[in-house]
């Protein structure tokens, strides 16, 4: 596995590199992602290794973001301030745009298999 | 025996609250596992409380509970560069339907961030809370570097992710029916890009094609919302 634990290095490495090389605004592991996603698809396949890392590091991946996640409890100001407004532009914007999305891509995929 | 460096030695170490944290995890998991993965009890949110509990007892303060914990947060980086292989395996299903892909992203996507946004400004919340739910529909560890990116609040954005994927996840089957939304396709492309990795779970329930078509789109939204909101952002400012 320890090789498939290196490509990840590896790739954050070079995309957080690429990142301050060209003062990019797009996070540096992003860049890493799109890198490994354009060399898997050059390579035409994945390898154990890497299959391996990835499931490790993907399996307990909310456990990864429990110690940023946490800092909502310097937050308490912000939030009981504007509870609602949050709550409102959650609820409502989530279900009125999961239902926007769903229908679009419904919609475009039927027009599609019409004109078949 | 040596009481006094026993006491030292706790209320100092990284360990304990390393082992908080994963020990607390672990009984999220067995408890969201016990009920069924209902998406309300996720393992994460169980965990939070446990950590907020202690916390408040021991009176330490975030930044020094950070310190202990840092090394997990180092694994945000090389996890963010593992969604390459879901994203990767579930590519081929683009061909069959790339348009249809490519515009319900570019289009549902921004709608969805335009739309919460708009929602905050005219309810009157401040700037830090606006750019932190430019975040809400992407995987939790690019929301975190990019919100950083943007000058959002981190912590902010994750919790407005989580909720975010949980209520795409509890109402999502329910408003599919209502809007008769007929190929699980579109359902699972629709959980994915509003409902990131939280609404990719509930689509394994829904069909092996919806739990496929939910990972690319997370994968997809994530990689395009990071590119382009640093992006947009900047030019606003």
């Amino acid at each position: 596995m320890l090789k498939g634990i290196i490509t990840l290095l590896v790739f954050q490495f070079l995309g957080e590199c690429i990142t301050k090389l060209f003062g990019l605004l797009v996070p540096g592991p992003v860049i890493g992602m799109v890198l490994l996603l354009l060399f898997l698809i050059l390579k035409k396949s994945s390898f154990e290794s890497l299959d391996n890392a990835v499931t490790l590091h993907l399996r307990y991946l909310p456990l990864l973001f429990i110690p940023a996640a946490m800092g909502i409890i310097t937050q308490v100001d912000i939030i009981s301030k504007e509870f609602w407004a949050i709550c409102i532009s959650l609820v409502f914007g989530t279900i009125i745009a999961l239902a926007f999305c769903a229908k679009l891509m419904d919609y475009l995929t039927i027009r599609q298999e019409d004109k078949k | 025996m040596n009481i006094e460096a026993l006491t030292t030695y706790i209320t100092t170490t990284p360990l304990i609250w390393l082992l908080i944290t994963l020990g607390s995890f672990k009984l999220g998991i067995i408890i969201y596992e016990r009920f069924n993965k209902n998406p309300l009890l996720q393992p994460i949110i169980i965990s939070y409380f446990i950590i907020i509990c202690a916390l408040f007892m021991t009176g330490v303060s975030y930044e020094e509970y950070f310190k202990s914990v840092e090394i997990i947060h180092f694994f945000l980086g090389p996890a963010t560069v593992a969604l390459a292989l879901p994203l990767y395996n579930n590519l081929k299903y683009i061909k069959s339907l790339f348009f249809p892909i490519l515009i319900t992203l570019l289009i549902a996507g921004t709608f969805s961030i335009v739309l919460a946004v708009f929602l905050l400004w005219v309810l009157g919340a401040q700037l830090p809370t606006i750019l932190s739910m430019t975040t809400k529909s992407i995987t939790a560890p690019i929301a975190i570097i990019t919100s950083e990116q943007i000058g959002a609040i981190p912590s902010l954005a994750v919790g407005f992710v989580i909720i975010t994927g949980i209520i795409g996840a509890v109402l999502g089957t329910t408003i599919f029916k209502l809007l008769n939304i007929k190929h699980d396709t579109s359902k699972g492309f629709a959980l994915g890009v509003i409902s990131h990795g939280i609404g990719t779970a509930r689509a394994i329930e829904i069909s092996q094609k919806a739990a496929a078509f939910s990972a690319l789109a997370m994968g997809l939204s994530g990689i395009v919302t990071a590119i382009f909101l640093p992006l947009i952002v900047e030019f606003l400012k």
